[in-house]
């Protein structure tokens, strides 16, 4: 697969800050490949490096080395022709709590130049996709987190992306709304487009994931089909039956379920 | 430009719904104009006075409260909400101009800038202020009043984005009080003691209020309120250049 036809592509990608103690070195060489229309898992403890290489993969941190193509862009070179085609919805709903659901989605796609007559219909479209119509003029100070997610998936939609990078998107939410999360990421998928998902809810990458990776601290440490890693754990292992992605995790990582707890969760839904 | 449009739409609603935000800025600077005025009128009589020009000392104290009241930066504070809540993210996710994130707040802030300075002289004038200078020289009055208040919501911007911390932004806007009393607040430049009259000279924020003060107390006198404009000119250009360059290489 070439960087035009791939998603994501990223070869050696290094994410290094200063600090006064020292250099620290956030990613430390990932290399992945996620295929058009995918919806790619991106899994790993805290403090692994997944939010760090979301954030360089969506222009919003600089590249230390290596390099990225997002769309078959490269990251690096054309910052703002990878946001065209991208949406982002990050750990925290990057939302404004004095606008109106309805006045951030006719915001947001403005700003991705859409005429004001068409911004409005998109919002309409956007606000029933994620089923928010009646509550699209409350300020979203007064959203729940659910319904304030919901929204900050809507607003990284406005401009139809080729590809939707969620990071986290239901940390934090009841098994209600994470079920509904988890609806519209099959929807936004199904209509063709591909979709890169950070979790730490191995369940959550298990339902929903074509292909996923596993990184852990700042490099990729496997990846490929969940079914894949199951049967990879199982034959080396000698397993009688398929482990859970929770012990693919585990042993991905060398951690044990004692060290895990606190880094991983598990839901159940 | 139409995106900064409709991100200074967004920030002027934030102002809107945010009043408590906005009242301290038309109330703080009032009762300063009083306090002053109170304190001082007596020393200089308007009959007896030439720097007042016939005008009560209220005239003579107008435009402190004016660049005070264009110097509180909350619009800054509401950058630092953003950066904090994620939005400011949002907005660097998409393909907006980097200059229209930072135009479209400077924007808002010319307007609010503008209304809290209409505020002040109309309440100034109902109190006895006229400008001398007359209509032209109130819109005048309430131009230069709100280009200084987008000046200094871009110097607090940027310590926003370099701190992206409220309490910092906060306290960095009381360097406003050391320029604004390092000026010829009290009496005309020509009456302070050598030391205080090389520091106003040498302080920017000076002809900003011999400007505003030239267009209450006297007729247009340009050679006053152009090197007022020339430092919101310059001071804004500034502003704009470091703002841009510091969200571009924003990590």
């Amino acid at each position: 697969m070439d960087d035009v036809t791939a998603a994501v592509r990223a070869e050696g990608l290094v994410k290094h800050y200063e600090s006064r103690t020292g250099t620290i070195e956030a990613v430390r060489g990932v290399d992945l490949t996620v295929e058009a229309g995918e919806v790619f898992g991106f899994l790993g403890p805290n403090g692994a490096g997944k939010s760090t290489t979301v954030r360089m993969l969506t222009t919003l941190l600089s590249i230390t080395s290596g390099t990225a193509f997002v769309a078959g862009l490269d990251v690096a070179r054309e910052p703002d022709a990878v946001r065209h085609r991208i949406g982002v919805a990050l750990q925290e709903a990057g939302l404004d709590p004095r606008q109106t659901g309805r006045e951030l989605l006719i915001l947001q796609a403005r700003l991705f130049g859409i005429a004001a007559d068409a911004a409005a219909a998109r919002t309409e479209e956007l606000l029933a996709l994620v089923e928010l119509e009646n509550a699209a003029d409350r300020r979203i100070k007064d959203y729940s987190g659910g319904m304030k997610r919901r929204l900050d998936l809507a607003s990284a939609l406005v401009h139809r992306p080729e590809v939707l990078f969620l990071d986290e998107p239901t940390t934090g939410l009841d098994p209600a709304s994470r079920l509904t999360i988890w609806d519209e990421v099959r929807r936004i998928n199904e209509r063709g487009t591909t979709v890169f998902l950070t979790t730490q809810y191995l369940e959550e990458a298990d339902a929903l994931c074509d292909r996923l990776a596993i990184i852990d601290d700042g490099r990729i440490v496997r990846e490929g089909t969940p079914a894949q890693l199951k049967a990879d754990l199982r034959e080396r292992d000698g397993l009688d039956s398929d482990p859970s992605l929770d012990d693919v995790f585990l042993d991905a990582t060398g951690r044990t379920r004692s060290r895990v707890a606190g880094d991983v969760q598990e839901v159940s839904v | 430009m139409s995106q900064a449009w409709v991100l200074g739409q967004r920030a002027l609603r934030e102002g809107w719904r945010t009043p408590e935000a906005l009242l301290p800025t038309l109330f703080i600077p009032l009762f300063f104009l009083v306090v002053n005025v109170g304190q001082a009128a007596k020393i200089f009589p308007a009959a007896s006075t030439g720097f007042l020009y016939g005008q009560g000392y209220g005239a003579f104290q107008l435009p402190s409260s004016l660049l005070l009241a264009a110097s509180f930066g909350t619009a800054a504070l509401f950058l630092v909400e953003d950066i904090e809540g994620g939005y400011f993210d949002k907005l660097r996710a998409s393909p907006v101009s980097r200059s229209a994130i930072v135009l479209g707040r400077l924007i808002a802030e010319i307007a609010k800038g503008a209304l809290i300075a209409t505020a002040i002289v109309v309440l100034g004038v109902i109190f006895g202020i006229s400008i001398a200078s007359g209509p032209v020289g109130f819109v005048l009055l309430v131009i230069l009043t709100a280009l200084w208040s987008a000046v200094f919501v871009g110097f607090m911007q940027l310590i926003a984005l370099k701190t992206r911390s409220a309490a910092a932004t906060n306290s960095a806007g009381l360097i406003f009080f050391p320029l604004l009393f390092l000026t010829p607040n009290f009496v005309p430049r020509d009456l302070l003691t050598r030391p205080m009259e090389i520091a106003a000279t040498l302080n920017p924020v000076t002809y900003l209020m011999e400007a505003l003060r030239s267009l209450i107390l006297r007729d247009l006198v340009w050679e006053d309120i152009l090197p007022g404009f020339a430092v919101v000119f310059v001071l804004g250009a500034l502003m704009l250049f470091l703002n841009v360059r510091m969200i571009r290489s924003y990590d």
